[in-house]
C-alpha cells in the first residue's frame, strides 16, 4: 500500500511539473499577439462618454457595470453564508463571550499607542480613495478594503465584541439594493438630464461611495465573524 | 537575454498557478486545499494584471496622449475578481469549520483519527 501511494505522489508531482513546463513552453514560443479592440474602444473617448478621468473606473462603473452588480451580489451571498452556515449559530451555549475581558495584557503597548495615532489617517485615506476614485487611482473596492483595515486595527486595540453585526448586514443588503438600482436607472434606462457633465460626476461619486461602504461592511462582517465565532 | 528578463509577471503567474495545483493534488489537509486555491487565484491575478504591457506606457488616467495607455480591461476585471476571491476563501473556511465541528474530520480521508499537517 505505501508503494502505490508513493507512486501516486510521484505521478502527481510529475503531472504538475510537466503541466507547468508545457504551458510555459507554449506561452513563450507560440503565443499569438491578438488585437485589442476592447482596449481601443474603452480608452478612445472614455472621459466624454462616462465623465470619469480614470479609465478603470469608467469600465467598471459604466461600460461593464454588470460585472460590478454581480460582484456585489457574490460578496453579499458569501457574507450571508458566513453568518448563516455557522456552527456557532446552533450551539451558542459553547460560544459565550467573555464580557469584561479587555485582554490588554496580551497586546503590545507599542501597537496600541501607534494604532491609536494612525487610526484617523487610515480612515481619511480610505475616504479619499473612495471619493477621488474616478479622477485618480483608486475606487470603491480599494477604499472599502482600506476602511475595513481601519476596523481590523480597532480590533487590535479594543478586542471586544460590541458591534451589531445584524445592523451591518442589513446595511449591506440595503446598499446592494442601491447599487443595483442606481445603474439600472441611470445607465440602462438613461434617466439623465440633457447636459450630462455634472450628472456623470455625481453618478461616479455615488456609485464609488456605495461600493466602498458595501465592501467595507462585507469585509468587516467576515472578519468579526471569523474572530469571534469561528475561532473558538 | 539576461536571467532577470525571464522573470516577468506572466511567467511567475503561471508558476504560481501550478504550485497551487500541486498543492491541490497532493495535500490532504482541507485548510491546505483552501490555501492552494488562494495561491492559484493569486497566480491568475498576477497573470492578468501584467498581460499586454508594453514599455513606456502610462496609466490610463486623464486625457494626456503623449504615450500609449496601459490596457485597463484586465485591471477592471481583476478588481472584481479579488473581492470574489476573498468571498470564496471565507465560504471555504466557514464550511470547513462547520464540517470539523460536526464530524471531527480535518483531512480528505476516510480515517477519522488522522491528524497532523504533513499530508
Amino acid at each position: 500500500m505505501p508503494e502505490t501511494s508513493r507512486l501516486f505522489h510521484i505521478v502527481r508531482i510529475a503531472f504538475a511539473v510537466i503541466g507547468a513546463g508545457v504551458v510555459l513552453f507554449l506561452f513563450l514560443n507560440h503565443s499569438e499577439q491578438l488585437d485589442t479592440p476592447l482596449m481601443d474602444y474603452f480608452t478612445a473617448d472614455f472621459f466624454a462618454q462616462t465623465g470619469a478621468q480614470n479609465s478603470v473606473a469608467a469600465i467598471y462603473l459604466n461600460y461593464r457595470v454588470f460585472d460590478t452588480l454581480f460582484e456585489a451580489l457574490m460578496l453579499m451571498v458569501s457574507v450571508m453564508e458566513v453568518i448563516n452556515v455557522s456552527w456557532a449559530n446552533k450551539h451558542a451555549e459553547q460560544y459565550k463571550f467573555e464580557k469584561d475581558d479587555f485582554n490588554r495584557k496580551n497586546n503590545s503597548e507599542i501597537v496600541i499607542r501607534m494604532v491609536g495615532i494612525i487610526y484617523p489617517f487610515v480612515l481619511l485615506i480610505g475616504l479619499y480613495i473612495i471619493i477621488n476614485g474616478h479622477v485618480s487611482p483608486g475606487g470603491g473596492f480599494q477604499g472599502g478594503a482600506v476602511l475595513a483595515t481601519a476596523l481590523i486595527t480597532r480590533y487590535l486595540v479594543y478586542p471586544n465584541f460590541d458591534l451589531d453585526l445584524h445592523t451591518l448586514e442589513k446595511l449591506e443588503k440595503f446598499l446592494f439594493l442601491s447599487i443595483v438600482m442606481t445603474p439600472v436607472l441611470y445607465v440602462f434606462m438613461q434617466l439623465q438630464p440633457a447636459d450630462t457633465t455634472l450628472s456623470h460626476q455625481i453618478y461616479m461619486v455615488t456609485m464609488n461611495s456605495l461600493i466602498g461602504l458595501k465592501v467595507f461592511s462585507g469585509l468587516s462582517i467576515i472578519f468579526y465573524r471569523f474572530v469571534f465565532y469561528e475561532g473558538r | 537575454m539576461k536571467p532577470l528578463d525571464f522573470i516577468t509577471g506572466e511567467i511567475v503567474g503561471i508558476l504560481l498557478f501550478f504550485i497551487g495545483l500541486y498543492g491541490l493534488m497532493t495535500k490532504k489537509t482541507i485548510v491546505k486545499t483552501i490555501m492552494s486555491m488562494s495561491i492559484m487565484e493569486s497566480g491568475i491575478f498576477l497573470f492578468y494584471i501584467t498581460i499586454n504591457y508594453t514599455d513606456g506606457s502610462v496609466p490610463p488616467i486623464g486625457q494626456a496622449q503623449e504615450a500609449a495607455f496601459v490596457d485597463p480591461v484586465p485591471s477592471a476585471l481583476m478588481i472584481t475578481a479579488i473581492v470574489i476571491g476573498t468571498g470564496v476563501t471565507a465560504i471555504g473556511l466557514t464550511m470547513f469549520m462547520h464540517y470539523k465541528q460536526k464530524h471531527g474530520i480535518t483531512h480528505w480521508s476516510r480515517n477519522r483519527n488522522q491528524t497532523g499537517s504533513e499530508h
